[in-house]
């Protein structure tokens, strides 16, 4: 473990935390922060639906074969479990022979991973969601690792509720709907601008994430005021009122 | 299993339909909603330019002054569902919460004998449809089985409305569904993603490019979630003259 990244990856997260944020930029910082600090190939953060699903929020890379293993634990997989049972859930050596998940190992296997950890992202009694953990190695993470693993799933949680005082027990359901609704919004911003430019969707998510950050705007403020712009030019003519 | 539980649902919504002897329209998933959650009333507001902007269907009259009030008042939590694009669930009124965001409203709507307001955005990402209002006489929380049958019936109120704003008039809300259940396959990117490259490639709204993709799911017989990533993938481009419900 390098202590020196650990500590920069917690200050930078405080100091985000500390000011006023887009939640969906947060939980992409933490994802590229987890992948770097734990040594591992891909992270996701997926969130509970009411509406019976988990949800991605934010994940370390948009490829297609990443985002299809954290559709696929919708209906099996170390995501769902440790949601399920609120409990980290360890998936190694998932190339071997009677995987406990077996279309979840091999859509995993194929998409290059042999190891996985889910971390429950808790609020009292509540599981919101888990955050994945993906390597390309077999054999378990070490407890040293699992525990910062765990400490940043929680400072997802935190991040996530953040913006709002959560001493209404409704205000946590409130707060996730409008984080899945950003990840809608940012989807769509992305859409739109892959079309117009002829690029892939991880290179407009990451033109809309480098637009919002230069211009001190929230992600889900770009996104939306350019889904809805009468035009596809990028960066939108200005008409900035930075409202939430 | 999310699926099937927006089956038994969509279920509910025909039958209520067919009980009244009309097609479906936004005002029996507002029926069903009060209903499956056992609450007193319902509303659904539709929104322009993200406010909320006239009153679209009611369950009763009580509904309706709480709906009309907010209008008039411009404060209540059908506004601040459209700007904050989230939920409002406020399970109880008298909370002193409630009292200091609408002070106008909150007090007013007590007297009207409301305890608990539900609102929820008819929403998809940027695309701001209107707002489904739901009250309780009694204060009290939505169970989380509820909260996810509301959200699910949300959704299908968001796609018919959308559908009648931007359908083929002659086919009204009807357009994106005839009669059968929307496809609510709401959350995979690539319908996102998909809406987003047709407001570029149709030269159109994103509200109607959403239509547009679903009207063209349906005339194909695909899955909407199919048809989404063969756009996604560029195998697919609509046409910009594409007809709604109209063949390729």
């Amino acid at each position: 473990m390098d202590t020196d990244l650990l500590s920069d990856t917690f200050v930078d997260l405080a100091d985000t935390m500390v000011a006023d944020f887009d939640v969906i930029d947060f939980l992409h910082v933490l994802t590229d922060r987890s992948v770097t600090l734990l040594a591992a190939s891909a992270a996701g953060v997926m969130l509970a639906d009411p509406r019976g699903e988990l949800r991605v929020a934010a994940a370390s890379s948009e490829e297609a074969g990443l985002l299809e293993l954290f559709q696929l634990q919708n209906d099996q997989g170390p995501c769902l479990e440790c949601f399920r049972t609120g409990r980290a859930v360890t998936a190694t050596d998932l190339a071997g022979p009677a995987p406990r998940w077996p279309r979840f190992a091999e859509a995993a296997t194929r998409a290059g991973f042999a190891t996985v950890e889910a971390l429950p992202m808790r609020l009292r009694d509540q599981v919101i969601g888990a955050l994945n953990l993906f390597r390309a190695d077999p054999g378990q993470f070490d407890p040293a690792e699992l525990r910062i693993a765990q400490a940043l799933a929680d400072v997802a949680t935190i991040g996530l509720l953040h913006e709002r005082n959560v001493r209404r027990r409704e205000a946590v359901s409130e707060q996730l709907q409008g984080a899945l609704n950003s990840r809608v919004t940012i989807e769509q911003a992305k859409g739109k601008l892959a079309e117009r430019l002829g690029i892939d969707m991880d290179r407009a998510f990451r033109m809309l994430r480098d637009y919002a950050r230069n211009s001190n705007q929230h992600l889900t403020d770009v996104a939306r005021d350019f889904v809805t712009a009468g035009t596809a030019d990028f960066p939108p003519p200005a008409r900035h009122q930075p409202n939430r | 299993m999310a699926d099937s539980r927006a089956a038994a649902l969509w279920g509910q919504v025909a039958a209520h339909a067919a009980g009244q002897g009309r097609k479906v329209s936004v005002a029996d998933v507002c029926a069903v909603a009060v209903s499956s959650a056992q609450l007193a009333g319902g509303w659904v507001v539709a929104a322009r330019g993200g406010d909320p902007d006239f009153v679209m269907c009611v369950t009763h009259p009580v509904s309706e002054r709480l709906a009309e009030l907010q209008l008039t008042l411009g404060e209540g939590p059908c506004h601040d569902v459209l700007a904050s694009a989230a939920p409002v669930l406020a399970a109880d009124l008298g909370d002193e919460e409630f009292a200091r965001r609408w002070p106008g409203f909150a007090p007013a709507a007590r007297q009207l004998g409301a305890g608990a307001l539900f609102a929820f955005p008819l929403i998809v990402g940027a695309i701001r449809a209107g707002v489904l209002g739901l009250y309780r006489g009694s204060p009290g929380p939505l169970p989380g089985r509820q909260l996810g049958d509301l959200l699910i019936l949300a959704d299908a109120a968001t796609v018919m409305l959308l559908g009648s704003v931007h359908g083929d008039a002659e086919d009204g809300d009807g357009a994106a569904l005839d009669g059968q259940a929307p496809d609510l396959a709401l959350h995979r990117a690539e319908i996102d993603q998909a809406t987003g490259m047709l407001t570029v490639q149709l030269g159109v709204p994103a509200g109607e490019a959403f239509v547009r993709l679903r009207a063209y799911a349906y005339a194909q017989d695909r899955r909407l979630a199919d048809v989404a990533g063969d756009i996604v993938s560029r195998r697919l481009r609509l046409p910009r003259d594409q007809n709604p419900g109209g063949g390729p």
